[in-house]
């Protein structure tokens, strides 16, 4: 979490200086690899009103006669593909190649804002509401209104037609950013609601104002 | 209504013809004999699930029994999913059983497969021509006769118990005016009256044998390929597909498919996790985890 004393002039010029964000990929279980792109190659990424059409292929991992072709997330350049393995057997999680990725404005916010918010990540791939109490409170007074604590009941996740209550564990503090609708399908790891505590809010405001108005 | 012993004896006669060799039978059973470890019966109330949920929240109370049933003979509170009417009168069966949560993530989401499959096989009993629609609602020539909701709930020492509740309108005659167009009973297809405390023992006993072919599933995933390809169908959902009429339909998909209806699609297959694989019309798949269906044209 940020102090008051955050460096806007030095997180404003990284971004000014590298507006990229570098997604690495690693292997996603052992397998046998080969790659389907090259160095420089332009990815794109998952695309269709459903997320259902899938990014450029960038690797093949074979596992007992098994392949998988695994995909671009994101749209970008491939900056490093990890020639060495070519062709052979790696572990899961070894690091295969990289997208460099060209941030919009509104991402960099997004992605400062996330280095100061505690962000509060999906449990597994499903879909996700929120509890009653906590939508009905967003409806009538806005997320930012809204203060929850560990322990709270903030959200439901929905698998199979099987709803489990889902508690908050992270620090104390105003429901900042929501990162799903309702109803939306979120997978494992990524963050549904970003968290402020109180006395930082001024601070996240100064971020964003900060880099709306200096941001081309 | 039976001990638990005579209804473990119901759920091995009643998978006499199944297709495994006795030693697995017996290892089936075993795993899903806690259900209806106990069964409390009420002549009315709120919902079952509430009365679950507080025995599982109940701090000053030793943990409570996996397998254990909440039946009453009406409901005064009862709702579906997204706060939808769910009618219960006297005559249909209301029941909600507890499950301690003791199977890896990728099988304890297919719970809802497994009471589904306990609800459609009771009812076929009766009426073969019940299907299952994925997930797991049961309907008779397009008309719903039975609910099942499913949920987790935490204790606070952090011990997780999923809750199954299950509606089956039995002898039910009439339904509310705005469920009549799309629900039914076992007395409105049939015209006749069902022992409803037989019935109960006869969906305690098919909720035996599914949750242990769950667990069954479990073991042989463990036994065989962990690495997680899961490339076959689980025996569960291999009787699911035996049992639904999904495949080849074409459907409108949404979370709330009622309120908001999302897209259409056809029903290609159903993946090794239970999810619906569709193509949409421009040709592309898309696998769904959650969410329901409704059907829009035969197969």
């Amino acid at each position: 979490m940020a102090s008051d004393s955050i460096h806007f002039d030095k997180i404003l010029s990284k971004y000014r200086s590298d507006p990229y964000d570098y997604v690495d990929m690693f292997a996603v279980h052992a397998g046998e690899v080969h790659f389907l792109v090259e160095d420089e190659a332009e990815v794109q990424g998952v695309s269709g009103e459903w997320h259902h059409r899938p990014g450029s292929p960038l690797y093949e991992i074979t596992r007992e006669r098994n392949p998988k072709i695994i995909t671009s997330k994101t749209n970008g350049t491939v900056s490093y593909v990890n020639k060495e393995v070519e062709g052979k057997f790696v572990e899961a999680g070894t690091r295969l190649l990289t997208i460099q990725h060209p941030l919009k404005k509104k991402e960099i916010i997004e992605a400062i804002l996330q280095e100061v918010l505690y962000l509060f990540p999906a449990p597994e791939r499903a879909r996700y509401y929120f509890s009653m109490d906590i939508q009905s409170r967003i409806d009538q007074k806005g997320a930012r209104s809204i203060v929850i604590q560990p322990g709270d009941e903030i959200i439901t996740m929905s698998l199979m037609k099987r709803d489990t209550p889902v508690y908050y564990d992270g620090e104390a503090g105003i429901l900042h950013s929501l990162y799903f609708s309702p109803g939306d399908s979120v997978d494992q790891g990524v963050p549904l609601i970003g968290v402020c505590p109180e006395e930082k809010l001024a601070v996240v405001q100064k971020i964003i104002t900060r880099v709306k108005a200096e941001w081309e | 209504m039976l001990s638990h012993g005579a209804l473990c004896r119901l759920a091995a006669e009643k998978a006499r013809d199944a297709d495994y060799n006795p030693e697995v039978k017996k290892r089936i059973l075993r795993y899903g004999a806690p259900v209806g470890s106990s069964l409390a019966h009420y002549h009315q109330l709120p919902r079952c699930m509430d009365l679950l949920r507080r025995r599982v929240r109940d701090n000053t109370a030793p943990s409570p029994a996996t397998g254990q049933v909440i039946r009453a003979d009406r409901l005064t509170g009862s709702s579906g999913r997204f706060s939808r009417s769910w009618h219960a009168p006297v005559g249909g069966l209301y029941l909600a059983l507890l499950w301690a949560d003791t199977l890896l993530p990728d099988f304890s989401r297919q719970l809802p497969f497994a009471a589904g499959i306990a609800c459609c096989e009771s009812v076929r009993e009766f009426i073969p021509a019940a299907h299952l629609q994925w997930v797991n609602d049961v309907r008779i020539e397009g008309r719903k006769i039975c609910g099942i909701l499913s949920e987790t709930v935490s204790a606070t020492d952090g011990e997780q118990f999923h809750l199954i509740g299950i509606g089956i309108n039995v002898n039910t005659r009439k339904f509310l005016l705005k469920l009549e167009p799309t629900a039914t009973s076992l007395y409105l297809t049939t015209g006749k009256e069902v022992d409803l405390d037989g019935f109960c023992a006869l969906l305690l006993a098919r909720l035996q044998w599914n949750f242990g072919l769950l667990y069954y599933s479990e073991e042989q995933f463990l036994a065989g390929d962990r690495a997680g390809n899961h490339r076959d169908k689980s025996p569960l959902l291999q009787r699911w597909q035996e049992l639904s009429d999904t495949l080849g339909r074409i459907v409108t998909y949404g979370y709330d498919v009622q309120t908001k209806p999302l897209y259409q699609a056809r029903v290609i297959d159903i993946d090794a996790a239970g999810g619906l694989v569709m193509q949409l019309p421009d040709g592309s798949k898309i696998t769904e985890y959650s969410g329901e269906i409704s059907y829009d044209t035969d197969v």
